[in-house]
């Protein structure tokens, strides 16, 4: 581990790294733009540049150099001494920053990047208040450039991220910068638009308001949104993200770092993966079928009912008590709700739920996998059954072990985003004669369902998924359950005979006392502001 | 607490005048005499409002009373708002309400979809104005305001332009004095270089 200083201070740091990314390891808020851990360096932004101790070329002396190297290409070496505190390196910041501002429009109050904005940041630590520029500033147009994402060209400080982020992580290379000097901007080629699996990290990699999402576009100031640390359910790979929401509802969801998964990206999957969250036909009350069709049910009598039926089938015949543990639930929710129906029926048939495969796993080029299977935590669902034992199964045995009659009652858990129903599995699934139905949205198996019970998203849950690396990773609840729900654990909860709050964390603790591998949560690290 | 922190404090003792109250009430009458028999007081007192509003010394200092919002109008008539949802943010009742879209004119960015305010819920603070880059926002001299349910007291877009063209007369619109988006270097005038000439 090489040790180097700066600013008279003695830091350890990783070997191999630049003298920046030691800094910000180390908790110091260095301004730059063009650096960026996960991708290649090009030192154009000259914001961190800093002082170093050099032999003189005559005296062999160790001493100041008399000019600015930049920190961010600079490979930290044991023993070396930098400082970035001081009058050369202050001056050169301030220059910078003016440089950078004197085409800048300024026009904060309607940009869509206030208040998380790096110009707007070291403009208020290290910049000017006034501008010394006497011409007209020059105006370049906002350019359509994806379907997804706008550019404003005259707020872009040319950092290049994002052209390097399409060359080495999605590897399509869509955008350049055009031009030289001080009419360069960045732009695509023609009839070639910014549109691929990833770009929607680009607006997030944007130090400034150049690169903005169509979708969020003047929908909502940054400062108004609360942000909640949650994981992806759209792949099985579980990308860490941010939700930021408020009391609308979710606005957008951001990248969060995570060294082990997603790094600093997402797929632009799990970017607009909440859509379904806000749609108007959500099931919102639970309804059980008396003579008259499917009539609303309080929930306080559900469990008991729900209990006492179940019993009931198991002790005609034990094993035809079936329970479908779908790959959306948490590995909480499902250890609840296996739990509660073993509790009544003890021979009763776990089986993992239908697992959704769109086409095939695709693989950028430093590495980033979009997974073709769209669930969260198939792995976590096998783990219980294997755990619990007795009788397990697939979901296709259970489709033919329901068609044959086989099973008198069944506890089908849905929670996709999407249809995912087959007619044959709508056919096989209505042979059960006591149905239970949780699901997200109306289904095919609602004329089927004996009781149907509306689900929560995802976002309105907390729990762990088991991602298909069998990594395990917390997620926690931005929004309230839609009115007239009730979180799916919480209900798993009382169905299991409890009384009270249902919290991921205590029924965390008895998982993992009785199964060691849910005791290994992975949390990733969090970076500070202006970590990257 | 100890014994000796407790200080007692004796009842003053009335004199047998004192006891009597004559005095005293004697005093209070003689106030309510003078008022009821000073035909100049008796004539102040009274205000016919609001056929008869204060004029004069009692008068309202209309240019910095801080009555009813209104929205600015640019000089060409359109809603001078840029939706930065400042005044919103500033607002410590909270009863600012913005919807932000992308504006059909080819010149500003973004303008106000919705712009509701609750007139019942605000407190009149004044601080919207003063978060305003574009002084789109401001309070007017107009007290008078009333309503017979809560719906009416939700003043939206069209409303508050609307009591901006009442009160314009009264009131003029202050010239952007911080941003103004024309000026070269994004300045104030007094900071950026005087030889651009200011749009008004």
């Amino acid at each position: 581990m090489p040790k180097i200083i700066i600013d008279g201070q003695e830091i350890e740091c990783r070997p191999g790294i630049p003298v920046l990314q030691a800094a910000l390891e180390a908790g110091m808020d260095i301004p730059h733009y063009c650096y960026h851990p996960g991708l290649k360096i090009v030192a154009s932004c000259r914001l961190c540049l800093m002082e170093m101790k050099m032999p003189h070329p005559k005296t062999k002396e160790m001493a100041w150099a008399p000019k600015l190297f930049p920190s961010c290409q600079t490979p930290a070496k044991d023993g070396m001494e930098v400082r970035f505190d001081s009058d050369a390196v202050r001056a050169n910041v301030r220059h910078v920053m003016e440089y950078y501002l004197l085409n800048h429009p300024l026009d904060c109050p309607v940009c869509d990047k206030a208040g998380e904005c790096y110009l707007q940041d070291y403009t208020e630590d290290h910049g000017s208040a006034a501008s010394r520029m006497v011409d007209e500033k020059q105006k370049n147009p906002k350019k359509d450039i994806g379907p997804q994402t706008l550019l404003y060209s005259d707020r872009c400080v040319l950092c290049s991220r994002c052209v390097r982020f399409c060359d080495e992580i999605s590897g399509t290379s869509e955008l350049r910068v055009i031009n030289r000097g001080s009419r360069g901007e960045i732009d695509v080629f023609p009839g070639r638009p910014l549109d691929n699996a990833l770009q929607g990290n680009v607006v997030e990699l944007c130090p400034v308001g150049a690169l903005l999402d169509k979708e969020f576009l003047f929908r909502q100031r940054v400062w108004t949104l609360k942000t909640t640390k949650s994981i992806s359910p759209v792949d099985s790979r579980g990308q860490s993200i941010y939700i930021d929401y408020n009391e609308e509802g979710i606005h957008r969801i951001r990248p969060r770092f995570n060294e082990k998964v997603n790094e600093w990206w997402i797929s632009d999957e799990a970017r607009f993966g909440w859509k379904h969250v806000h749609r108007d036909d959500r099931l919102n009350q639970p309804r059980v079928r008396g003579s008259d069709g499917l009539v609303p049910q309080r929930w306080e009598e559900l469990p008991e009912f729900l209990r006492k039926r179940l019993a009931d089938a198991a002790k005609q015949v034990s094993d035809s008590v079936a329970v479908v543990l779908s790959p959306m639930m948490s590995c909480e929710e499902a250890w609840l709700l296996a739990k509660a129906v073993r509790d009544v029926a003890p021979q009763a048939v776990l089986f993992h739920g239908f697992v959704p495969v769109v086409g095939e796993d695709r693989t950028f080029p430093k590495g980033f996998v979009v997974k073709a299977e769209k669930c969260p935590n198939r792995r976590g669902i096998e783990t219980i059954c294997e755990h619990l034992g007795g009788n397990t199964a697939n979901w296709g045995d259970f489709l033919g072990m329901a068609s044959s009659g086989k099973i008198k009652a069944a506890y089908v858990v849905g929670g996709y985003p999407n249809e995912w129903l087959t007619s044959e599995a709508v056919a096989a699934i209505g042979q059960v004669e006591f149905l239970v139905v949780q699901d997200l949205f109306p289904t095919a198996l609602t004329e089927h369902a004996a009781v149907e019970i509306p689900s929560v998203s995802w976002t309105e849950r907390e729990g762990m998924f088991m991602n298909c690396d069998g990594l395990l990773q917390e997620f926690e609840r931005a929004l309230n359950p839609l009115e007239g729900t009730k979180a799916d654990g919480q209900f798993f909860f009382e169905l299991a005979g409890n009384v009270g709050l249902f919290r991921a964390k205590k029924v965390r603790e008895e998982m993992a006392a009785a199964l060691p591998v849910f005791a290994d949560v992975f949390i990733p690290q969090e970076l500070p502001e202006h970590a990257h | 607490m100890r014994d000796e922190d407790v200080i007692v404090l004796e009842e003053p003792q009335l004199s047998a005048a004192e006891r009597l109250y004559l005095p005293q009430i004697l005093d209070g009458v003689k106030t309510t005499l003078r008022h009821t028999f000073s035909v100049k007081n008796r004539k102040q007192v009274v205000r016919q409002y609001p056929e008869d509003t204060r004029q004069g010394r009692g008068e309202l200092r209309l240019a910095n009373y801080r009555g009813v919002h209104r929205l600015n109008k640019d000089p060409d008539g359109r809603v001078a708002c840029v939706a930065c949802f400042m005044c919103s943010t500033a607002c410590p009742a909270h009863c600012i309400h913005i919807e932000a879209g992308e504006s059909p004119w080819p010149d500003r960015e973004k303008y106000p979809v919705k712009f509701d305010i609750d007139e019942l819920r605000c407190i009149y603070c004044g601080m919207c104005e003063e978060a305003c880059p574009v002084d789109a926002i401001e309070l007017t001299p107009n007290y008078e305001l009333v309503g017979l349910t809560r719906a009416e007291m939700i003043f939206d877009k069209e409303k508050l332009l609307q009591v901006y063209e009442e009160t314009k007369d009264v009131k003029p619109r202050k010239n952007p004095p911080v941003t103004d988006y024309g000026l070269t270097g994004g300045q104030s005038k007094d900071v950026a270089q005087p030889n651009v000439e200011r749009k008004v």
